[in-house]
């Protein structure tokens, strides 16, 4: 916990130094002053390092390989996407970055350090609302920093104020719409300022509309705020319209099948999902992840059977 | 139906191809209960059964009359009143100690069924208490007559056997529902609370004892329902007060207004209890209409 505290210690003096001078502070990875038209991609040391990650899980004797010798590297600043088909093993790897679980072989590192369990430093979104229904909005919103009587009114404010949520603070989740549930989820993740995002098909559930705004808005509040960005989905355009790199997994046991660097200039918006090089990342994706969709189709298949 | 009769509250139905129109919800309502005192009194009247031995609705309406302005009862010198509250007592008190002793162990109970959370409590204290669930708590009275004694508390003589019975009738529902409320709560949102910071204690606080409340409180509704039950039960059997008492010293003395009066008093007491409870948990969880699992 203390070392816990220290991190949030650290984060908070980051934040107070951000408005003086920006740019120049920001942990050193990135050039100062390169975050214009055509952003950075991330340079120099990787924030997140999964090296030969591999995790079994055995619920009643049998034995399944989730991921199997995965290395990937984030870099500050960065956002991936893993697409790959249901069952994969992709929200495994998030549970292993976010600390939920332990991996059976291989290591997670957080700059430098390994993963022991959940930390405020690494948010996670998940792929079912998860706002604590006991709690209305605004406290759903501070719920971060209340753990350690670190409330930031002004900033909580303002993020509800950015996302369209001024005037629900006092209501429960379950009176609100999916988007705007999706939406005070966001808003309590980054009420508590953590260093990586990891998203698990958060937008999975909301209607075609919703989730198209809800992919424009997470690209404003990314660009805006500098953060790391694990974004895991099935869905070919929200992973190619996202992110700096997609990382194509395959069937089960889980592996990187392909990594796709996506060069469209940012910041996007959703005209950019009509252009033509938006259309060729689309297609090479799809050829990627087709294959493994039937595989994982028919491992479903065969289970099913067996049980 | 038109928007007039919407408004008006009359509801239109079909009979024999002509539309005809239903009475008002309030007269509805009133028929149904003089439906109910008619074949009261038409079964008392003909002798229906063993009816014609019992009191009939109209006598029983000028028996409550009579007990509510204090006349005693059942041969005893204490009004109506002095037994509703010592039958009151008993239920609260008993379904308080419940509640006290429950709660904290089932929240014991549900959060060590959980993986990783030290020691497996659930296993030393659930089987132990799970063989004495299948017992009705009313087969309890012989046993807790023998068992608790007659204690005198400040004036007051207090029956434990009575209190006791009512205590292990509604232990159980408030067990088991703390213990599920526990455990069916969703990993992810224990999850989501320790990757915003929360460490243990605050994940019991702010996720685990909420997300349980709703159980907890429908536990202590049924908690209560089952101590009426109970208080009756043992009240006929061990008690010298208490509605339970009177109705079956009623019995024995065949006044039989005295039984109607008693059954009718238990029955708006118990009514009235669990709406006490259902607006406090309404209270309490305003949230609880939602699934949390």
């Amino acid at each position: 916990m203390s070392k816990q505290e220290s991190d949030a210690d650290d984060r908070a003096e980051n934040r107070n130094q951000d408005t003086n001078g920006y740019e120049d502070i920001q942990n050193g990875h990135r050039e100062s002053g390169s975050a214009g038209s055509e952003r950075a991609r991330a340079t120099g040391e990787a924030l997140v390092e999964i090296n030969e990650l591999t995790k079994t899980y055995d619920p009643d004797g049998a034995h399944v390989v989730a991921v199997e010798d995965l290395d990937l590297d984030i870099g500050d600043n960065e956002f991936v996407t893993v697409l790959g088909p249901s069952g994969c093993g992709k929200s495994t790897v998030m549970e292993c970055i976010a600390g939920y679980l332990e991996p059976t072989e291989g290591e997670v590192l957080i700059n430098g350090d390994p993963v022991a369990g959940p930390d405020p430093s690494r948010g996670v979104v998940f792929q079912s609302n998860r706002l604590f229904p006991w709690k209305t909005i605004g406290q759903n919103a501070r719920f971060g920093p209340q753990m350690r009587n670190d409330v930031d009114d002004e900033r909580i404010q303002q993020l509800l104020d950015d996302t369209g949520l001024t005037g629900f603070e006092d209501s429960y989740p379950h009176e609100l719409s999916g988007g705007m549930q999706q939406r005070a989820e966001l808003v309590r993740l980054l009420a508590n300022d953590p260093e990586v995002m990891l998203m698990d098909e958060p937008f999975s559930g909301l209607d075609a509309m919703t989730k198209e705004l809800m992919q424009e808005m997470l690209l404003d509040i990314w660009e805006e705020e500098d953060r790391t960005v694990l974004f895991i989905t099935h869905d070919v355009a929200e992973a190619i319209f996202l992110a700096d790199r997609v990382v194509v997994m395959t069937a089960r046991p889980g592996q990187i099948k392909d990594v796709i660097d996506v060069d469209i200039d940012r910041p996007r918006d959703s005209s950019v999902l009509t252009s033509e090089a938006f259309n060729e990342y689309q297609e090479r994706a799809s050829d990627l992840i087709h294959d493994e969709a039937e595989r994982a189709m028919e491992q479903k298949q065969q289970e099913t059977q067996e049980a | 139906m038109s928007t007039r009769d919407h408004v008006l509250g009359i509801d239109r139905r079909r009979l024999l191809g002509r539309e005809v129109p239903l009475p008002p919800r309030g007269v509805r309502w009133a028929m149904s209960v003089a439906a109910f005192f008619t074949f009261w009194w038409a079964a008392v009247e003909f002798g229906f059964l063993g009816f014609g031995r019992f009191v009939g609705p109209v006598d029983t309406l000028i028996a409550i009359y009579g007990y509510l302005a204090g006349e005693p009862v059942a041969g005893g010198n204490q009004s109506i009143y002095i037994h509703a509250a010592y039958s009151t007592f008993r239920v609260v008190a008993g379904v308080g100690l419940a509640a006290l002793t429950a709660i904290p162990l089932g929240l014991l109970i549900g959060l060590s069924t959980k993986a990783g959370t030290g020691i497996e409590w659930n296993n030393y204290l659930y089987p132990g208490l799970e063989s004495l669930r299948p017992i009705p708590p009313v087969a309890w009275v012989p046993a807790s007559i023998l068992l608790f004694p007659i204690v005198p508390v400040l004036g007051f003589s207090i029956n434990t056997a009575v209190l006791f019975v009512v205590f292990i009738g509604a232990f159980f529902p408030i067990l088991v529902n703390t213990v599920e409320g526990v455990r069916n709560l969703d990993d992810e949102f224990r999850r989501a609370a320790q990757s915003l910071g929360a460490d243990s204690g605050q994940v019991f606080r702010h996720v685990i004892f909420p997300a349980a409340l709703p159980s907890i409180l429908t536990g202590v509704s049924l908690g209560i329902g089952l101590g009426w039950i109970t208080v009756v039960a043992a009240e006929i059997i061990a008690g010298n007060y208490g509605l339970g008492y009177i109705t079956f010293q009623a019995y024995r003395l065949l006044q039989t207004d005295v039984i109607a009066v008693g059954m009718v008093v238990i029955g708006v007491l118990g009514y009235a209890s669990s709406a006490i409870v259902q607006r406090v948990a309404d209270y309490a969880t305003p949230w609880s209409d939602i699934e949390t699992s």
